[in-house]
């Protein structure tokens, strides 16, 4: 398909940028993304304030100029970060000097009734006048810290940002976009986040121009996303089939009450409920669809480490029968299956093990277990052609199981990264704490055996999707 | 877009009417060639008769009529008629009962073997336009909701994804002796539809071919609601 080359890149490749309503009080929004782009930002910086004069930020001192008008140089892209009732004026001055690409953070539009749609629809007004792309109004913008790009106005010792890596978030709510931006800075490593793009309001850009841009962005890995309704949802759907075949986009849609259905002359409008209609849309363009904000951890930390499985067979190693037994239970609810260990491999294990332990799958090492066994248990089923995916369960309060042992041992089958290897810690202070070192490696552990099976389940769900609409594994 | 197609959305609207009668409904389904049972509009008693010979088997008598679009509830349906006899006193009952409406004609229509009960519907979905449905259908159609819904056009793959996706798929499979579904036949029927819904969304608002019965011969549209937007 060709495409024009896509609105979002024309922001995210800008050499210059302009701040208007450059505040000199660095608790101010209009302070921080000053601040922000002269710490990080490679092009050229030009910042407005209408008092003039200077300012030093980030240590080198910047001119305020009163008004874009008066920078002689071009301007790639803007921020205009003042309130609402002068963004319309900020917006036709950054007409006038031919910016083609602005984003609007502050609120007080379209949201609050009323007054803000006049204000919106003037903007939108002097937006096709000048034919101006626009983010927002009504978000946080955009952040890419391996562009040196941030317009997240939150002070940066309140809300932490995550460094770089190949996740790429775009949402409707500024406020989800914030609190998970942070909640991503303090997960494992801290290197998530290719591309952050809060659209708030979409007055012009809007989710199928996200997922487009995002889709073709090769920084991007694997997308997630948080919406409440669609503006073009037809195109939306369309791309999303082409992204979803290319790398993995889940995330939330949230606004799911029956609303829509009307009892209708027909049996089909009475059973139209907006949500019904978009679950299966979205199911069938192939996005894996998060219901509960505490699984989008869970994903990206799965999702992003892990290698996608080439079947459902499971294997689940524990130390602990009633774990074993609640690990198959998901098993079955997240429709996988336990593995039959071939020949050899069972051979193997039984001739390893005391015959106290159970051998078959779920292998339970019981309590009289060492870091040692859990080793060659891993070992023995990692190398099973019969198995797609090791599940690796530990209870550590038994008394022969060293955790720091266990944990080099979990580390080193782990980083081979040639099956989809997930653990749970289950239990109290040994458990967090090999938990906590496990995760800081972004390696995909756990606080539950269901938590890491139902990871399991969603990878091989998305595998699933990826082999019936064609591709190879 | 078919010529005569367009011609019975004209007509219906020249004539000031939301919906479209069932034969005219049924005779959109038969130009997309679907497989319709056999059936005739009759207007009188001999014509009946001889609908009902020709059929060679139990027919379904319904009363077309823009007066009557509730047909269950006004008792205008009568099927599994299995003698001539009664064919003519359901003729006669029909000729006294709506004698003040404004009766198009009888549709003597030859019954559809039993099977497994489908729903193929369409509709305008305010953020994604046409969408089409598909699941079990019949009369518990809006209790059960297992229905799946795809964007209009949608091809036959992903009209066979949604078939897929139904929950009962048991009552698909041969269910207590009845012949399983023929999901390829009922995905071509899907996207044919899902097709006309896209292609003519200025006069479709929404439709029902509900049920669509599937015998171990086929699938078969036993009645057809479209109604404009």
């Amino acid at each position: 398909m060709i495409r024009m080359s896509n609105r979002i890149a024309n922001f995210f490749n800008a050499k210059s940028f302009c701040v208007i309503g450059a505040s000199t009080n660095l608790l101010k929004p209009g302070g921080v993304v000053a601040e922000n782009f002269a710490k990080d930002f490679p092009g050229k910086l030009f910042l407005v304030n209408p008092r003039g004069g200077t300012h030093i930020f980030a240590g080198k001192e910047y001119t305020l100029y009163k008004s874009v008008l008066d920078i002689e140089e071009e301007i790639d892209a803007a921020i205009i970060i003042v309130p609402a009732k002068f963004a319309p004026q900020a917006l036709e001055e950054c007409g006038k000097k031919n910016i083609k690409n602005v984003i609007v953070t502050t609120g007080g539009f379209a949201e609050i009734g009323e007054e803000g749609v006049a204000i919106q629809n003037r903007m939108n007004d002097i937006m096709k006048t000048y034919n101006i792309n626009i983010i927002g109004p009504n978000c946080l913008g955009l952040y890419s810290p391996v562009l040196g790009y941030d317009t997240m106005f939150l002070p940066v010792n309140k809300l932490k940002r995550p460094k770089p890596g190949n996740v790429s978030i775009f949402t409707q709510s500024g406020a989800f976009g914030a609190a998970f931006i942070d909640q991503l800075a303090r997960l494992g490593s801290g290197n998530w986040i290719a591309r952050f793009i809060s659209y708030g309001n979409a007055s012009d850009i809007n989710e199928a121009d996200c997922i487009e841009y995002l889709g073709d962005d090769e920084d991007t890995k694997m997308i997630l996303v948080y919406l409440e309704d669609f503006k073009n949802g037809r195109k939306f759907m369309e791309t999303l089939r082409e992204v979803s075949l290319k790398k993995p986009v889940l995330g939330i849609k949230a606004n799911r009450t029956e609303a829509g259905a009307k009892a209708g002359a027909s049996h089909t409008a009475a059973l139209s409920s907006d949500d019904a209609i978009v679950d299966d849309l979205l199911k069938e363009a192939g996005f894996q669809r998060v219901i509960t904000w505490d699984e989008l951890e869970d994903c990206v930390i799965s999702f992003a480490t892990q290698p996608l499985p080439k079947g459902n067979r499971v294997a689940i190693v524990t130390d602990g029968g009633g774990a074993g037994v609640m690990a198959s239970d998901m098993v079955s609810d997240c429709k996988l299956q336990l593995a039959k260990f071939s020949p050899e491999i069972q051979k193997k294990l039984d001739e390893t093990f005391p015959v106290y332990y159970s051998t078959t799958n779920p292998i339970d090492i019981t309590g009289s277990a060492n870091a040692k066994d859990y080793e060659k248990a891993l070992e023995a089923v990692y190398e099973d052609p019969e198995v797609d995916a090791v599940v690796n369960i530990c209870i550590p309060s038994i008394p022969n199981l060293d955790i720091n042992e266990y944990i080099e041992i979990t580390r080193k089958i782990a980083s081979r990264k040639e099956k989809t290897f997930v653990t749970a810690l289950i239990g109290g202070e040994e458990a967090d704490y090999a938990y906590d070192v496990l995760l800081k490696e972004d390696f995909a552990v756990f606080k539950s055996p269901g938590s890491a099976i139902r990871a399991v389940g969603r990878l091989v769900e998305y595998a699933n999707y990826l082999k019936k609409r064609g591709k190879n594994l | 877009m078919n010529v005569q197609i367009k011609e019975i959305f004209e007509k219906v609207k020249s004539e000031n009417r939301k919906a479209l009668l069932e034969h005219e409904a049924k005779e959109i389904l038969r130009l997309l060639d679907l497989p319709l049972p056999p059936s005739k509009l009759v207007k009188t008693e001999e014509e009946a008769i001889m609908a009902f010979n020709e059929f060679n088997g139990p027919v379904a008598m319904k009363v077309m009529s823009p007066q009557v679009l509730h047909k269950t509830d006004e008792q205008a349906v009568k099927i599994g008629i299995a003698t001539i006899e009664e064919v003519k006193k359901t003729f006669n009952d029909y000729m006294n009962r709506f004698a003040e409406r404004e009766v198009v004609g009888i549709l003597v229509e030859k019954m559809v073997e039993k099977g497994v009960e489908l729903i193929i519907g369409s509709q305008i979905d305010k953020t994604f336009g046409p969408v089409i449905l598909v699941g079990p259908g019949g009369i518990f159609v809006e209790a059960l909701k297992d229905v799946v819904f795809r964007m209009c056009p949608c091809s036959k793959e992903q009209a066979l994804s949604a078939i897929d996706e139904i929950k009962t798929q048991k009552l698909l499979n041969g269910f207590r002796g009845l012949a399983p579904v023929n999901r390829e036949q009922l995905a071509e029927i899907m996207s044919k539809l899902s097709n006309l819904a896209w292609e003519y969304r200025e006069y479709i608002g929404e439709m029902d071919i509900n049920p669509l019965i599937a015998n171990s011969n086929g699938i078969f549209p036993v009645d057809a609601r479209i109604i404009l937007k």
